[in-house]
Parts: C-alpha cells; sequence; structure tokens
C-alpha cells in the first residue's frame, strides 16, 4: 500500500514538475528580452523595437497562463503527497517557498496586469518598470526555487532534532555549496531558451520572407547575445559537473557509468558510451577513453575519481541508464547549441547587416527553427539528472524518497495523476493551437502607442 | 518569545488569508455570476473587470501556502495530506479558470472557455468551503460533520457571489448593474442563513467549539463581531436600496472580515480545533523570526504594488478595449 502510493507520488511529481518547468524558463527569458525590447524603444525612440515588445508579449501572455496555473500543484504538492518531507524540512523549505511566493510571484502577478493591458493606461516610463518588475519577478523565483533545491542536493546550516530540521545558520542554508552554480546553471538554461526561441521564430519567419527587416532585428539580437549565453552555459556547466563529484559522488560516478575507483596515480577512463547495468555492478558494453574521467571530474590529472563499487548499493541512484543518457543529451545539445550560436554570429559580422546575405542563409535559418525543442529537451535532462541522480535521498543524506511520501491511498494519487495528465494535454494542446495563431498573423504593425 | 512568534504568525496567516478570500473571493464570485450571463458582450464585461488582477488575488494563497509552510510545517504537512481530495479538487478547477481566462483573450469561440471559467470559479469556491468545513469540524468523520461542511460549501459560495455581485456594480456598466444588484440581494440572504446554520451548528453540536465560545472575554467579543458583521450587512442592502455605486462592496468585504475574526477567535489556539495547537504546529523560533524579518520588508511592498495595480484600472472598465 505505501509502497505504491510513493511510487505513485513520485510519479505524479516528475509529471508535474517536468510538466511546469517547460513555461517559467520562457517566461524568465522572453521577459528579459521584452524589457531590452522597450528599454531600446524608450532610448533610441525606433517604433520597430515597440512592434518588437506587442509582438513577444503576446507569446509571453499563452506562456505565463500556464505557467502560472501548472505551479498551483507544485506548491501544495509538498503537503499532500510529501507530508513527512514537509515536517521535516518545513523549517527551512516551507520557509524558502513562502518568501518565493511573497517576493517573486506577487510582483510578477502584480505588474503582468499592466505590463500586457495598461500600455493607454501609464505613462511609458511606469510600463517599462512593470515590464522591468514583471522580468525580475521570475527571475527571483528561479533564484529562490534553485536555493531551496541545491539545498536538497547539498543540505548546510542545519541539525536535525526530533526527527525534524532546526536551522543553525540562514547564511548557510540559503548559500549552500551548492546555491552560485544552481542558480547560474539554471538561469542561463532559461535565458538560452527563451533565445533559442526568439531566434528560431525569426529564423522562421525569415526563411517564408514575411516582415524580413523586422525579423532580421530580432534574430540577431537574439543571436549576439546567444553568442555569450551558450558558450559562458558549456563552461557553467563542466563546473556544476566537478561539483557534482566532490559532493555527490554517487550521481557523478552513475551519469558517467563509472563503477571502479581509480588507483592513486592513475587516470580514471571514460566512457563515451556504455550500456550502465546497477543489477550486475558494471556496464553491459562501454566505448572507453583512457584517463579522461579524473580530468572531466576532478579537473586534475590523477584525480581521484570514486566508483559506484564503493558506494553501498542501497545508496546508489536508480535508473542508472536513463542518467547516464539524460546526461550526455543534454551536455550534447549544449554544446551543439553553442557552437551554432558562434558560428552563425561569425556569419552575422561578416555579412555586416545586410539583410540579403542573411536570407541567402536559408539551411541556417532552417537549423535555428528546429533548434527550437532543443533548449526544453537539454533542460529537462538536466533536471532528471539532478533529481533522478539525488535518489535515493530526498534530502541529500539527511531523508530518504522512501521515508519522506504520505500515506495518502493509492487511488487518490491515481485520481490526481489522471486528471493532471488530462488537464495538462488540454493545456499542452490549447497552448499550441494558439501558438500557432500567433505565429501565423504576424506583427501588428497598426498597433501604435499612445502620446 | 516564541509563543509571541507563534501567534504573530497566526496573525499574519488571518490577515493573508483576508487578503485571498476578500480578493480572490470576489473574482471567483465574478466567474460564477458569469454562468448566469446569457450574452457574450456582457461576459467581455465581467473578464475585464477581473483580467488584471485575478492572477495577483490568487497569488495570495499561493503566499499563504508558503507562510504555512514555513510556519507551521506539521500543520501544513496534516491539513494537505488529510484534505488530499479537496485541495487537488482546488487545484484543478483553479488550473481550470486560469486557464480559461487567458485563453478566451486568445479564442475566437469563447463560450466554451467561459463556461470551463465559471465552473471553475464554482468548483473552486465550493471546495474551498469544503476545506473550510472539515478544518473547522476537526477533520472528523460522520453525518453531522459532512452537514456542516456542506452549509459551509454553499456558505462560501454564497459569499464569493455577494463579493462578486457588489464588485460588478461598481465596475460594469448597463443592465448587468441591474443584475448584479438582484444577484447580489440574493447571495447576501444566501450568505447569513449558511452563517446562521454554521453558528448554531457549532453551538449545539461542536463541543470543541462551544468550550471555546463560553471561555471568559470570548463570547462578548463574538456578539459584537455578529453585530459588526449584521450591520455591515444591513449596509449592503441600504446602499443597494439607494443605488450607490461603491458601498455594496465596501459593505460585503466589512461583512466577511468580521465574519472571519471571528472565525480566527473561533478557532485559536488551536489551528485545527480539537486536532493541532498553534504550539504544536509551529516550527523553531529563529526560524518563525526569520521569516517575518523578510515578511516586514516584502508586506507593504506587496500591499503597495496590488493597490497601484487597482489604481491604474480604477473605475468602470473601458468597453472600446
Amino acid at each position: 500500500m505505501h509502497e505504491a502510493s510513493l511510487l505513485l507520488s513520485r510519479a505524479q511529481f516528475a509529471l508535474t514538475a517536468i510538466f511546469h518547468i517547460l513555461w517559467p524558463i520562457l517566461t524568465i527569458s522572453l521577459s528579459a528580452f521584452i524589457l531590452l525590447m522597450e528599454a531600446l524603444w524608450i532610448k533610441r525612440g525606433e517604433i520597430v523595437y515597440y512592434h518588437h515588445v506587442r509582438y513577444w508579449s503576446k507569446l509571453l501572455i499563452l506562456n505565463f497562463a500556464v505557467g502560472v496555473v501548472s505551479g498551483i500543484p507544485m506548491e501544495f504538492q509538498f503537503g499532500t503527497n510529501w507530508a513527512p518531507f514537509s515536517r521535516f524540512t518545513g523549517a527551512f523549505v516551507g520557509n524558502i517557498l513562502g518568501f518565493e511566493g511573497a517576493m517573486a510571484f506577487m510582483l510578477e502577478a502584480g505588474f503582468i496586469g499592466v505590463m500586457l493591458w495598461g500600455w493607454n493606461k501609464v505613462p511609458r516610463g511606469v510600463h517599462l518598470f512593470a515590464t522591468a518588475m514583471v522580468a525580475l519577478g521570475s527571475t527571483i523565483s528561479a533564484f529562490w526555487i534553485m536555493v531551496t533545491n541545491s539545498w536538497m542536493q547539498t543540505p548546510a546550516g542545519v541539525t536535525v532534532e526530533n526527527g525534524r530540521i532546526v536551522v543553525t545558520s540562514y547564511l548557510d542554508a540559503i548559500f549552500n555549496p551548492g546555491w552560485a552554480l544552481g542558480v547560474s546553471h539554471m538561469w542561463l538554461a532559461a535565458m538560452e531558451t527563451g533565445l533559442v526561441v526568439v531566434a528560431g521564430i525569426s529564423a522562421w519567419h525569415l526563411y517564408r520572407r514575411r516582415h524580413p527587416e523586422f525579423f532580421a532585428r530580432s534574430f540577431r539580437l537574439a543571436l549576439l547575445t546567444l553568442a555569450v549565453v551558450a558558450p559562458l552555459q558549456v563552461l557553467v556547466g563542466d563546473a556544476s559537473g566537478a561539483h557534482v563529484f566532490e559532493h555527490q559522488p554517487a550521481k557523478g560516478a552513475a551519469i558517467e557509468g563509472h563503477w571502479e575507483t581509480n588507483a592513486p596515480g592513475t587516470a580514471a577512463s571514460w566512457s563515451l558510451l556504455a550500456w550502465p547495468n546497477r543489477k550486475e555492478q558494471r556496464n553491459d558494453w562501454s566505448l572507453e577513453v583512457p584517463g579522461v574521467l579524473s580530468m572531466l571530474a576532478t579537473h586534475e590529472v590523477h584525480g581521484k575519481v570514486t566508483g559506484l563499487r564503493d558506494i553501498p548499493l542501497q545508496d546508489q541512484p536508480p535508473a542508472l541508464p536513463l542518467l547516464y543518457y539524460a546526461f550526455r543529451l543534454m551536455a550534447g545539445i549544449g554544446f551543439a547549441l553553442a557552437a551554432l550560436a558562434l558560428w552563425t554570429a561569425f556569419g552575422l559580422r561578416q555579412a555586416r547587416g545586410r539583410l540579403s546575405a542573411l536570407l541567402v542563409q536559408r539551411k541556417l535559418l532552417l537549423a535555428w527553427v528546429l533548434c527550437i525543442p532543443l533548449p526544453y529537451i537539454a533542460v529537462e535532462c538536466g533536471w532528471i539528472v539532478r533529481e533522478v541522480g539525488r535518489q535515493p535521498w530526498s534530502v541529500y543524506g539527511l531523508l530518504r524518497t522512501s521515508h519522506a511520501a504520505s500515506s495518502v491511498a493509492a487511488g487518490a494519487v491515481y485520481s490526481s495523476m489522471a486528471m493532471f495528465i488530462a488537464f495538462y494535454t488540454v493545456l499542452l494542446a490549447a497552448f499550441f493551437i494558439f501558438a500557432r495563431k500567433w505565429l501565423r498573423s504576424g506583427p501588428q504593425f497598426e498597433e501604435l502607442p499612445h502620446a | 518569545m516564541h509563543e509571541i512568534l507563534t501567534n504573530a504568525w497566526f496573525g499574519l496567516m488571518c490577515l493573508m488569508l483576508a487578503f485571498y478570500v476578500i480578493t480572490d473571493g470576489f473574482d471567483l464570485g465574478v466567474g460564477i455570476l458569469s454562468l448566469f450571463s446569457r450574452e457574450e458582450a456582457e461576459r467581455d464585461q465581467i473578464f475585464l473587470s477581473i483580467g488584471h488582477v485575478w492572477d495577483a488575488n490568487e497569488t495570495w494563497l499561493v503566499v499563504l501556502g508558503g507562510a504555512m509552510f514555513g510556519a507551521f510545517p506539521v500543520a501544513y504537512a496534516t491539513l494537505m495530506e488529510q484534505l488530499y481530495i479537496p485541495v487537488m479538487a482546488l487545484i484543478a478547477f483553479l488550473i481550470m479558470r486560469g486557464a480559461a481566462i487567458e485563453f478566451r483573450h486568445a479564442a475566437q469561440r469563447r463560450r466554451g472557455w467561459d463556461i470551463v471559467f465559471g465552473l471553475g470559479s464554482l468548483g473552486a469556491a465550493a471546495c474551498q468551503g469544503v476545506i473550510l468545513g472539515q478544518v473547522i469540524t476537526g477533520l472528523a468523520p460522520g453525518l453531522v460533520p459532512a452537514g456542516f461542511t456542506a452549509v459551509s460549501a454553499l456558505g462560501v459560495i454564497a459569499g464569493y457571489a455577494l463579493l462578486g455581485a457588489t464588485y460588478l456594480i461598481k465596475k460594469a456598466h448597463g443592465a448587468l448593474v441591474e443584475a448584479s444588484r438582484s444577484h447580489a440581494v440574493i447571495a447576501l440572504m444566501l450568505s447569513f442563513g449558511a452563517a446562521a446554520a454554521l453558528t448554531a451548528g457549532t453551538m449545539l453540536s461542536s463541543e470543541i467549539g462551544h468550550g471555546r465560545w463560553m471561555e471568559p472575554g470570548v463570547f462578548p467579543l463574538l456578539v459584537v463581531l455578529a453585530g459588526l458583521a449584521t450591520f455591515a450587512g444591513g449596509y449592503v442592502l441600504y446602499s443597494l436600496h439607494i443605488g450607490a455605486s461603491h458601498g455594496p462592496f465596501r459593505g460585503a468585504v466589512g461583512l466577511f472580515l468580521a465574519s472571519f475574526l471571528g472565525l480566527g477567535i473561533s478557532v485559536f489556539p488551536d489551528i485545527v480545533p480539537g486536532k493541532l495547537s498553534l504550539a504544536e504546529a509551529a516550527s523553531d523560533s529563529a526560524t518563525m523570526a526569520f521569516m517575518l524579518c523578510g515578511i516586514a520588508v516584502v508586506f507593504p511592498v506587496m500591499i503597495g504594488y496590488n493597490l497601484y495595480q487597482y489604481h491604474v484600472f480604477r473605475g468602470r472598465v473601458q468597453l472600446d478595449h
């Protein structure tokens, strides 16, 4: 009975989290992009920037709506499905989620109305401020969520008393060892998503030669930013990997299919591709590159990388092939986007702003259209690595997932999960229908700012 | 010190709950009333009147959830676990209405989304009534608590409809205002009926509730609050009668505040009457103090920009939009 509801609660949390994260990553970045466009409009006074703000805001509304409604279950599921977790961590996790609601959600919600419907009601400066607050709110939200999640990965600043945590130092708990990399990796991933979406949609219009002057501007701006953000993300990703090996050796070994700890004075070899087998405690097959893993994991030639066999079975993560390939897919997409962004930015520089030079690059434009799903896939893979890799722990080293779930009847969890699946299918379908309509209608040049 | 912090957080949560119930109350109420509107032009007015604020209003619920999770983790965990089905149903209804109101703007055929929004609002109000009823009856099983919970659900629906109708009186135009006036009268009568039934039910059938009311100093306070609530209800009727535009809503808010203060006093010092006391449910002092510092900075700012948003969209809705 408990086993079943534990599994169902885990499945439900995975489903709702995987669905929810699709939307805030675009809200964070698209609102920042719109803020940039609006600032350019106010500074330079060119109407084209105003039309960009209005155009991309329409996508933001659709995206924001699904983000808000799919976020509500997240806040309450900790209690409904993870009551023991809530009792155990409430002093810190509840506190931080409360801060998130008060500082971030409310800020977004308080200004989104002015941003979307207040065009003719407030002065331009006030509108710019509202847009800035929406962008800031979504970024603050990401900050607190990643602080909380990082604390679950690398808990600090607490002691356990009577089966509950007591916070001994708020500074240590908030700024736990994983917070900086956690926040920056996620924030950059969000930025990358929005920029790829803007670049991809602009490329689609350029490919079809619809309003090329208009969309060349957003394409260039997105690409020039992406040429900085995407390579930066590769560096932060590399640092995150090393951090995982230092603080969560089991997760590190799992994502690399690494079984034997390397002897002192030797370098651990890296498997390029493999099929890890938890039952046999080895890889069924693997393509190994000698000596590379020590460098990747520790940034030292002979760095010690603990193998999974030196970690008790009960502390090893499950679903090793999933972890192994989710990690590779994420990293692969990260490198591919960085390379394509640099290549395109270089090409744009060579073309020196000539529109014709951009429009003839049909394959490149099409490549950017096809890139739109990639950052989403990378983000989901990244979260799978982060969360499945933390198992069997809910709070790493402090609370096992098997002790964290509510004892709700399995039937109730079945029903709520069926509800989520049905609702999310409808939400997704409705989003795509309306987004397609938006994509076809193009920018509305008859919309003019009031004096 | 610990007790002061515990009580301060209980007070703050009551305040957040009052903000939630009044602000989301009127937009849920507006949603319930939209079910009775047959003309699309009329529903356009209805949705325009809440389009810019419903999200912030609903966010008070999320803030409240976070505050409870942090300050009273045991209460948060116990209530959410025990009330799994009504909480999940509430979430489902909130998803329905949130998605419907935003998608309706983009849709050509709006009737379907409007019905989803109306049903979502009605269902969310009913679920909140069920949760309220279950909390007050101490999560007890049986026929009497079930009856109490049913009346409480009806009361919350009627109360929100009252807030919604009086809100439309000050935001809408023409025939919709007239219709809202008669809706307000019906909703007021139903709210009073439900409140009277719940009060009588507590007096007669709930030992814990009855015991708390008979403590020294509590009963006179509740009588004063009941008097205030009756006065506010009378004020709603009076302002409806003289055709005032803002009076009915103010009266309805007064009615809600008096009722909620009475409810808070009745429950205190428990958080689930007879089941869980505030002291048992509370976090450690350091957490509550830290949260209090945070919220002390953020709370006035939150209220400030919420008021600003209401100020920007003040007055009756603009139809040419």
